[in-house]
Order: structure tokens, then sequence, then C-alpha cells
């Protein structure tokens, strides 16, 4: 989504420990890193990675077009508006814990500028094979024409490598992030690989809360979306009104039970997956 | 992460200092003296118990008495009752209001929307999901961006819709204009009025709600404090280390992560018999001591067995494993465990615990399947 490997990325926050680790295994990837931002420690070198003091620099020095945020959370909205004001078109924030109202001014910035923003708390987008711009494991799966879409990081993990194991491709798996005001929605990316030529199915991995879900499905009725999708809800046997680590995760009357998403999505004609290693078999049939 | 849930007599401090109006009201803390605090209370009145369930109603946890007497044994046995794993903090004790009519408003964040919503109605007082699910038309949405804020025409458009008479629109809009300030101010995700209630000398929020972001907790004192006192004490350590933790009530213990994953997890084992005895997702990017605090949590919940499910991404496998082996040493005693550890340095992760004698697993559902021989 709005990534490729022609993308140039900057990291924001590269010399602290999360962000040199993963930088490292983004490069390892094979993606392209181009410069690494941290505030008054421009001029050092991290894995041979030129450091800037800010974002404008390093789309000045080398051409960034891509970010990737490590930085701590009370930091993280500064980070995101500095990416943003330095016009960088697709800025993925890692970090998790940014406030809501932040994130609200952030979102609306970003769309008045016509930019892309994803996470906060998100694994980030892997096109297997081109480009990793997040932290998920890079061994999980190989190019192909199934997109894999899902509110959460480690369990979408799961669901990309069983996808791997059973040697299905995967044209991209985007994670949208577990914070409750998100750059990118679950409809936003199902939008997009509704509509892109390189994918032929579309896994959307969703959780109770919230009503995304519930959204997407009244996307694929609307917009009359005939890729077949697949779907897995996690949640089904949690306890009504216990908070299960999401904010968005938190059971309010009927929007947003396991029961009514898998209800929603399956009348509009998607595949619904008991557990989350039938998705390979059931993806397998339409390919 | 955790949501701050306000009680209402938490909800009703904040609306105080926004100058919402409420009736008379007086608050009795758990501990604090009955009897003394009831002293310069005027009878009839309304006693509610201050407890974190819904329907209080129904669980017969608010009372109307007529007299001082009958309001001190009723204080006395709410402060005895306990729902779940909830009891009673406080209790609230209100002048009864001469309700004419009920009404709903609140301002909730619509986080799919990225915006907030303004809601009201004028059939409130009731179940508003049932008025929502039943009759959609009589609910009031008002979108409201961060930026552009509620405008009081906006405000007075709605009060106008609920029929308020005249001369009662302009505190009508003032409260939805206050709601608005409650909702930036607190940073709140939710401020909720049900009942809001029309009587001869005004209108007057019956209950109410707050629900607060945890996340801006750097800057809100309000958060601050109130996570000192809500938290249960295992709560505290999880959130001392950076977990989301919930406690179930099954039989097997487990620390996973990413809430997802712990999520499918546990309606796996639900499909399989199985019940976890908790939620602990142990949090992206998990060090030595983060798993240590998190074992060491489940370990004083005696689970049968624990069940460990890492899926490296920002978070090591090595570490991880390391991890165990060290709580291993200092928990000799400790359940039986069964470890499944894969993805960022996984053939790390399973080599330093078979190099300890200790099996670990990649495949979720092999680790699924030991772990039921375990329990038996």
């Amino acid at each position: 989504m709005y990534i490729s490997e022609q993308s140039k990325v900057v990291v924001q926050g590269i010399t602290g420990n999360q962000g040199k680790f993963h930088t490292q295994l983004m490069q390892e990837y094979g993606t392209n890193i181009v410069a690494g931002v941290t505030p008054k420690k421009g001029g050092q070198e991290v894995l041979g990675i030129p450091v800037f003091n800010s974002v404008q620099e390093a789309v000045q020095e080398r051409g960034a077009n891509t970010s990737i945020i490590f930085v701590p959370a009370r930091f993280t909205s500064s980070a995101v508006l500095e990416s943003l004001n330095a016009g960088i078109n697709m800025t993925c924030c890692i970090t998790e814990g940014v406030p809501v109202l932040d994130m609200l001014r952030l979102v609306e910035l970003a769309h008045s500028k016509g930019l892309h923003l994803i996470g906060p708390n998100t694994p980030g987008m892997l096109i297997p094979d081109k480009i990793k711009l997040g932290i998920m494991p890079s061994d999980m799966c190989h190019f192909g024409t199934v997109a894999t879409i899902a509110k959460s990081g480690t369990l979408s993990y799961e669901i990309a490598k069983a996808l791997g194991n059973a040697d299905v491709g995967v044209s991209a798996y985007i994670g949208i992030g577990g914070d409750p005001i998100r750059g990118t929605t679950l409809v936003e990316a199902f939008d997009y690989y509704a509509r892109d030529n390189g994918t032929n199915v579309i896994v959307v991995i969703g959780e109770i809360g919230g009503d995304e879900e519930e959204k997407v499905a009244a996307y694929i009725e609307a917009q009359n979306v005939n890729k077949p999708i697949i779907a897995y809800i996690a949640g089904k046997s949690a306890p009504e009104g216990k908070r299960m680590g999401h904010a968005g995760a938190i059971i309010s009357g009927n929007v947003g039970t396991a029961q009514g998403k898998i209800d929603a999505l399956s009348a509009v004609g998607a595949h619904i997956a008991e557990t989350p290693w039938d998705i390979p078999d059931m993806v397998k049939q339409y390919l | 992460m955790f949501t701050i849930r306000l009680l209402e007599y938490e909800a009703k401090e904040v609306f105080a200092e926004f100058n919402l109006p409420l009736v008379n009201r007086l608050v009795i803390i758990r501990g604090e003296n009955v009897e003394e605090k009831l002293s310069q209370f005027t009878f009839p009145a309304i006693v509610k118990s201050q407890i974190a369930i819904g329907s209080r109603k129904k669980a017969g946890l608010i009372k109307i008495v007529q007299t001082r007497e009958e309001a001190i044994t009723l204080c006395k046995d709410y402060f005895t009752r306990q729902v779940g794993t909830y009891r009673v903090e406080a209790i609230l004790i209100e002048s009864l209001a001469d309700i004419k009519h009920e009404y709903y408003c609140s301002i909730a964040l619509d986080t799919s929307g990225r915006q907030f919503v303004l809601i009201a109605s004028a059939e409130g007082g009731i179940d508003i999901e049932e008025v929502a699910a039943t009759r959609p038309e009589a609910i009031i949405k008002e979108s409201i961006s961060l930026t552009e804020g509620l405008s009081e025409e906006v405000a007075r458009t709605v009060a106008e819709r609920l029929d308020f008479a005249s001369d009662l629109i302009p505190s009508a809009t003032d409260l939805f204009m206050k709601l608005w300030k409650i909702t930036k101010e607190k940073e709140a995700q939710l401020v909720e009025i049900n009942p809001l209630v029309l009587t001869p000398s005004g209108i007057f929020a019956v209950d109410g709600k707050m629900i607060l972001d945890d996340n801006a907790f750097f800057r809100q004192e309000t958060i601050r404090d109130l996570q000192k006192k809500k938290l249960t004490d295992l709560e505290k350590t999880a959130k001392k280390f950076g977990f989301s933790f919930v406690e179930l009530e099954g039989q097997v213990g487990i620390l996973a992560n990413g809430a997802g994953l712990t999520m499918a997890l546990l309606d796996v084992l639900a499909q399989h018999g199985l019940a976890g005895m908790n939620f602990l997702d142990v949090g992206g990017g998990a060090d030595r001591d983060r798993v240590y605090e998190a074992l060491k949590l489940i370990f004083t919940m005696k689970p049968k067995a624990v069940l460990i499910n890492i899926y490296g991404g920002i978070t090591r496998c090595d570490v991880v494993a390391d991890a165990i082996l060290h709580t291993l040493k200092e928990f000799p005693d400790a359940p039986p465990m069964v470890i499944r550890l894969t993805g960022t340095k996984e053939t790390e992760g399973v080599q330093i615990l078979k190099d300890a004698g200790i099996d670990a697993y990649k495949d979720m559902m092999n680790a699924v399947e030991k772990l039921k021989g375990v329990i038996g």
C-alpha cells in the first residue's frame, strides 16, 4: 500500500535499540533504507546509514519518501508530525500508545496534505520478496496474489506464516495496528486491495471490538466486490465487557461482538475461517 | 493498554468541576464512617452503589430510602456486596429529582470514523442501545471534528430537536458545549449522561459515565490519579510492566504476545475444551524482566499448567527463552509449562531451551495437543 521496492526509507529513532535492530532486519530483507533520524545525533552512521537531525534533511539529502517510526510513545506524535510536514508519502508508525486526540489531529493533517499514515501500534507492511517496512518476521511468506489485512500483529504473523507454509503467495501483508485511532482503517486498506490488480484473494483478520469489520462488510456490498474474501475474527470466547488489550476490543452491546462481525461478513459472501490454520486451504480453493 | 472507566461518582466530580447541573449529592468512600457522613443529608434519597458493573438497578444495588436509618442499614449492606471480582468502592447518595422526562446525551469517540459524535435522544433513561437498535430515528447524531469542534449552533439545533421548551434551550445548549469541553480537556473517549432529566426546576445530570484515554496519562493528572486507585494489585503489576492483563476463569495460565493472537489462542483452547485462567499480552519487545514478571504474576494465580505462546516480531525468541530459564531457576516448583516459540530468532530460542532439557514447539497446534496431555 503506497510502497514498493523503489521506496526510499528513513528510520525515525534509528539510534535506539529497537530502531537499530529492525533497521538491520529490514536491510537484510532488501529494503532501501537511505537515512536515519534522531534529533541531536545527526552526523553519525548506523549500519552504514547516515543519521540526520530531522526528516526534512533526510528528504533533502537522501530523497527519502517513506518513513518508519520507532521513537518512544510520548515523542511519537511529534515524530509523525515532522514526517508529514516533510512531505513523506507513507509514514509507518510502529510505536504504540499515541493519545487519541493527537492521532485525530495527525490523521486530519495527513488527509489535508494527501499523505498516507499507517499505525500507530502496527507491525507495518510487507510486500514479500520486495520490501519490508515493519517489524514482522522476515521469513513468513513469499510473493503472490493474496492480500492479508489484519488488525492484530502477531495473529497475522501466524496466518501469513501458515500461508507461506502452504505455498500460497502473498501480494501484501498489512497490519493496521491496534491503537484506537489508526492512520489507515481496515476499510481503507481493504479498499486498496479490492482495487489492486495484483491481488486476487483478500484475507481479513479482525477481532472483537469496534465496527471496522462491519464497515468492511458494508463496503463489500456497496462496491459489489467480487474477489473472494476469507475472514477470521478473534475473540469468540472472550467474556463480554472484559478489556482485552486493545481499546478497540471492548465489547459494547451488539456492535463489536465476534458473532456480529461473522454474521455481517458472511451475509455479504465472505468465507469465515474457524481457526487461523484453516485459512490456507480455504484460500487455495480460489487460486 | 487500559482504558480508564470512571465510576458514576468520579464522573460527577468532573461534571461538577465543569459546572454541569447536578442534584445534591454525598459520597461515602469504603472505610469512611457511614453514620457520620449521613448525618447532614436530607431524606428521602436515592442510594447508589459505586461498582464497575452495568445494570446496578437490576442487581439491587440502587434503591430509594425514606429515612436516614434505612440509608445507614442499606449502605452497610452495600459495602459487603461483591459482584464477580468487583466490590462496592463507594456509595453515592442523592436527593430525589422530580422527574418529568428522561433524555440521553453523550459525546463518544467513533474510532473507525476517526471523529467524535454528539449523541442525543428524547428517549433516555432506558437502554439506549435498545432504542438505537429498534428505533434508530429516535437517536440524534452529530459528528464533531477535533479541529473544528462543536459549534454552539449545532448544539442548539440538537437541543431544539429534542423538543426542549424554549426557556430550556439555552441550558441544554450550554450542557452540550460543556460535554465537548470535558471531552477535549480531560481527553475522554466517552462522556455520557443517561438520564439527563427534566424537572420543574430545570435539567439535571442524574447518571454519568466517562472513559478516559490511558495513553494521555503523561499529561493528564486526573488519569494518573485514577490509574493509581482503580487497578487491582495484579493489574497494577501488569500495568507497571506494560502487560495487558485480564483475569478469567479457566485453569491454564496464559503468557502470549499480541492481543489478537492471545484472543485466538483462547478461542482455540475453548474449542479443545480448555479454558484460560487469564489473558496476558506481554507486549511488544518483551525483555527478560518483563517475561519474568509476567510468569511470576501467572504463578500467583496457581494455574494447573502454563501455556507460553510467543510469535516474535519485535519480540525476540532467544530473549524469551533465556527469560524462561532464568524464571525456572527461581521457581523450581513452577506448574508444568508448554512452550511455543516462533518468529524472530526462533531457532536460537528453541535451542536455548533444548540445551536446558526443555521442549519448545514451533507449531501452535502441537503445543495445544501437548497441553491437553498435561492437563489430562
